[in-house]
């Protein structure tokens, strides 16, 4: 399970770093070409500096760096409106099932209501929350291209 | 804590304590015979093999109580069909019963069952209750389950756990890719069937007053919602036709209303609906999270679990969401409480540094005692008696299981079940 999520988390981060320097990603042996969703969701990892923010403890209030990362990614979704997202929330996996759910929504929406408040249509921005049901991120969101 | 708690168990608490040893003189000896038949031939015989069958399941439902102690069961103890009203209690007295347990088993000519089952003080030789149950041929569990009710509620005064049925959701498989399943079982483990596919994540099942239906939420759609399955005719509907993100559904005592939280912006609130469907009336408008509703089994309040004042805790209101007050003042944070059916507790998961435990709290908020000792219970339903919880835990190992326990300060006993089991709702006494 463990070498499983940190595989993948290699890949995500190794993607962004690539389309963050173009140079390498030219120099280096062939990319596997992304395409449509894939394609659409590594831009939007790359250009917003991550598709996750995080959050304090039993806290749904948007840190500096979470600001950060959603401003990017308001602008990034103002530039593509044909592109819509889902904002995945997470509650604390020591929580109890229900208020974690309800703590991940309210996370979510805190972070779809600042995308909101950047310029994003609202119809552009729907979210859900799992709750604890989903451990390995933590206290946070997820921003995913759909 | 614990050791405020020992001085409460040694004097409130003496007598149930020491009911939990086998053999103790709290516990009430209880005989239990085989069941005889009135009816002749060969047909006789095999009555006399089902009578076995459900004086045996009689004895292991009673052996799973902490009140009575039954005698094990001996073949030679026959006794004739009239000695069925009028036993020898002098017999059961020497071997040492205070309570007796007589039955039969009848063949009908349509093929079905007639059980009868009576209760004895075998000191007063008193008949204490008796009840006959018709059943199709094949079920015999059910009236050995019914008999045992008989003899539990006659000695204790509670109502027996034995017909009722658990559900919980079943996991299987590991990670995201996890299958979670909603399962319904008997009380006992038996009879246990999915009554969920699979494809979408589900929560927290609660079977109606009956368990004709169950109340759960579905991740399917990607958001979770609370879901109605009719466990006859496999109707499975939205709640309410919302967008919103509802959970911790709930019905009412006599199952014609749900309670269920439902995200309005960042806010959880509670509301109640038909169980039939119709527009749900909101109880509660405090910012924060409000979840986890449990009405009080004579309709009148509510306890739910609030962070409206910082941080989550108990509150108790009347089904109308006025008089909202706070009960919880033990330290640490509260949540997840169900209502007893006898009324007298509430039964919470109590979350603080190191983990998650169960407890009891009296509604007015004073009582409370904790039962488990964690780290990772949650979920706690009460069983039909208001004696016994069954919870959720999840191990060091990150498995997840089932965790029965006792109002007595026993240990918590594991449940045996197929797989991996998480939130599991026990219904009340089934008819």
């Amino acid at each position: 399970m463990r070498h499983f999520l940190l595989f993948s988390s290699l890949v995500v981060a190794g993607a962004s770093a690539h389309a963050q320097l173009p140079f390498l990603t030219k120099r280096g042996p062939a990319q596997p070409v992304l395409q449509g969703i894939d394609a659409q969701r590594a831009e939007f990892a790359a250009q917003s500096g991550g598709t996750t923010v995080y959050f304090g403890v039993e806290s749904s209030g948007l840190s500096a760096p979470a600001r950060t990362v959603l401003t990017a990614q308001a602008a990034w979704l103002r530039r593509h409106p044909e592109v819509v997202v889902r904002v995945e929330g997470y509650g604390d996996a020591g929580d109890t099932r229900d208020h974690a759910l309800a703590v991940g929504a309210r996370r979510a929406e805190e972070a779809r209501s600042y995308l909101i408040l950047l310029g994003v249509p609202a119809p552009q921005v729907s979210i859900t929350s799992w709750g604890k049901e989903r451990p390995g991120l933590g206290r946070a969101v997820t921003i995913l291209v759909r | 804590m614990k050791r405020l708690l020992l001085p409460f168990l040694l004097t409130g608490l003496a007598g149930a304590a020491q009911a939990q040893q086998p053999g103790t003189p709290a516990a009430t000896v209880i005989a239990v015979p085989p069941l005889t038949s009135p009816t002749g031939g060969s047909r006789g015989n095999e009555m006399l093999a089902v009578g076995w069958q459900v004086t045996e399941q009689i004895e292991t439902d009673l052996r799973q109580t902490s009140e009575l102690m039954p005698l094990k069961p001996k073949r030679d103890d026959y006794y004739s069909y009239p000695e069925v009203t009028a036993p020898t209690f002098s017999k059961w007295r020497s071997a040492g019963a205070k309570a007796l347990v007589t039955g039969f088993v009848q063949s009908r000519s349509d093929g079905r069952l007639t059980v009868g089952c009576y209760v004895y003080d075998a000191e007063k030789g008193r008949e204490l209750a008796r009840k006959g149950f018709v059943i199709g041929p094949n079920d015999w569990r059910r009236a050995a389950h019914k008999c045992s009710g008989l003899a539990y509620t006659a000695i204790t005064g509670a109502p027996g756990m034995f017909d009722t049925s658990i559900a919980y959701v079943a996991e299987s498989g590991v990670g995201d890719g996890r299958m979670r399943r909603i399962a319904i079982m008997d009380s006992d483990g038996y009879n246990h069937r999915y009554v969920t596919g699979g494809e979408a994540l589900v929560l927290t099942p609660r079977l109606s007053p009956k368990a004709t239906q169950i109340a759960y939420v579905s991740f399917a759609g990607g958001k979770p919602g609370v879901r109605i399955l009719d466990l006859d005719s496999k109707q499975d509907r939205a709640l309410v036709p919302s967008d919103a993100i509802s959970f911790a559904p709930r019905y009412s005592p006599d199952g014609s209303r749900i309670i269920f939280s439902m995200m309005q912006g960042q806010n959880s609130d509670i509301y109640v609906v038909s169980a039939g469907g119709g527009a749900p009336q909101r109880l509660t408008t405090s910012p924060g999270v409000d979840t986890d509703p449990s009405f009080s089994p004579d309709g009148s309040r509510i306890v739910f679990e609030s962070d409206r004042g910082g941080s989550q805790q108990l509150y108790v209101m009347n089904a109308d969401g006025s008089a909202q007050r706070r009960i919880s003042f033990g330290g640490g944070w509260y949540g997840a409480p169900q209502w007893s059916p006898d009324g007298n507790l509430i039964a919470f998961t109590r979350r603080g540094q190191d983990g998650r435990r169960i407890g009891i709290v009296k509604p007015d908020g004073t009582g409370e005692r904790v039962l488990t000792n964690g780290p990772g219970d949650e979920g706690a339903t009460w069983a039909a008696s208001s004696r016994e919880l069954l919870f959720q835990r999840v191990g060091s190992g990150g498995r997840s299981g089932l965790y029965r326990v006792t109002l007595d300060g026993s240990d918590a006993r594991a449940m045996t079940i197929p797989q991996d089991g998480s939130d599991p709702d026990w219904s009340g006494v089934i008819d």
